[in-house]
């Protein structure tokens, strides 16, 4: 029954191939190095699940924002679970992107043909920081309000347009509620689609390309 | 794969296994704290407490008096003050009805109609007599009855 069920799916969207293209393609003999990528991979995926049930009660407005959290953690069944996965593995989420630019780097497995994977991959990192940069105020407590504060400001000495692009940040000259609201829908709306988008790109590089093998010693580049 | 003679399990499927297992195992952990996440304030028991609605000397015998209270509720993270309108009657000025105006067909609010002797529903013309009982309309069933308690003159009611 199952089988007859994927052979008609398959009749139609050919997905065995599309399978067999993206998890049964040849990859050079690679050692632990090379699974950083899947590991950010996984976390981006679980930040992306934990974040969409966060949603589910956190309200983003200075009256309601602290208490939504507190009740998420405090109140909810497995709620603590949810906003603790989120929060760890937020930084969990940098420490893998850095490790895994650091080994390509290192590898010098951004070199021709992979040039566009590592450009993705750069993009991917600022979208990361983004995340953990917007996502930080959410909570609004002290710690939330006033790293924003000094965040926005560091922005703001960019010469000439440094005090346009605090403005633009905060919504204003001050942290309000229209910064709250922003960053929530920045957090929210504007970096998944972006993280969707690049990923997808990234992961179609990958293989397509497909991975470099570990550098030999002597090899000419 | 074809290679071993022996049926044993070769690499490719111990991993295929394994990796299942593990994924698995991952889906499990966050699979079961998620669902009680989402339903968790479903499945949040209503505290039930005795409301004071009004001195009884206020009702009527044999027409239905409105009484509203407003009363305190934990809403989530927030303490929402809500009115509830009561409608309390009394044949005999011993023994009370509160009845809820909370029409049982669809949850609008009846109102007590007094030139026709009934509650009439504006949403879909459900009506109901002043002991409650559904006269005309599509609502199922009665209107709810609160239990009742008298204490020093006044009346209470049991929410809940």
């Amino acid at each position: 029954m199952l089988i007859r069920l994927g052979n008609w799916l398959d009749e139609r969207f050919d997905w065995r191939k599309i399978w067999a293209a993206i998890f049964l393609r040849k990859v050079p003999h690679v050692n632990w190095w090379y699974t950083l990528g899947s590991a950010t991979l996984f976390v981006a995926v679980m930040q992306g699940i934990t974040g969409i049930l966060l949603t589910l009660y956190y309200v983003p407005t200075p009256d309601h924002a602290y208490d939504s959290v507190v009740y998420i953690t405090t109140q909810l069944p497995g709620g603590w679970f949810i906003r603790g996965l989120h929060h760890w593995g937020a930084s969990a989420l940098v420490v893998l992107v850095v490790l895994h630019l650091l080994r390509v780097f290192y590898f010098g497995a951004y070199k021709y043909p992979r040039e566009a994977t590592w450009l993705t991959g750069v993009a991917l990192f600022l979208v990361v920081v983004g995340f953990g940069f917007t996502g930080y105020l959410l909570p609004w407590d002290q710690k939330a309000y006033w790293a924003t504060t000094v965040g926005t400001r560091i922005a703001g000495v960019v010469p000439l347009l440094g005090p346009l692009i605090l403005r633009i940040m905060r919504g204003g000259d001050e942290l309000t509620a229209v910064t709250l609201a922003r960053f929530f829908g920045v957090h929210i709306w504007v970096l998944p689609a972006c993280l969707a988008a690049l990923i997808l790109v990234h992961l179609y590089l990958v293989v397509r390309i497909g991975i470099s093998a570990v550098p030999e010693k002597g090899e000419k580049s | 794969m074809d290679r071993s003679p022996t049926p044993k399990l070769n690499r490719r499927d111990f991993m295929k296994a394994t990796i299942y297992a593990i994924g698995g195992l991952i889906g499990v952990t966050l699979a079961i704290p998620a669902v009680a996440y989402i339903v968790g304030p479903a499945l949040t028991k209503v505290t039930q407490n005795w409301i004071k609605l009004g001195a009884i000397d206020k009702i009527e015998e044999n027409t239905p008096t409105l009484f509203k209270a407003t009363i305190t509720d934990q809403t989530g993270w927030i303490n929402s003050q809500e009115e509830i309108s009561v409608y309390v009657l009394t044949e005999d000025g011993q023994t009370y009805t509160a009845l809820s105006n909370v029409c049982t067909h669809l949850g609008c609010h009846v109102r007590w109609n007094p030139d026709d002797s009934e509650f009439a529903c504006p949403c879909h013309n459900g009506v109901f007599a002043k002991d409650g009982s559904v006269i005309s309309g599509p609502p199922p069933r009665p209107l709810d009855h609160f239990q009742t308690k008298v204490e020093n003159g006044f009346l209470y009611i049991l929410r809940g």
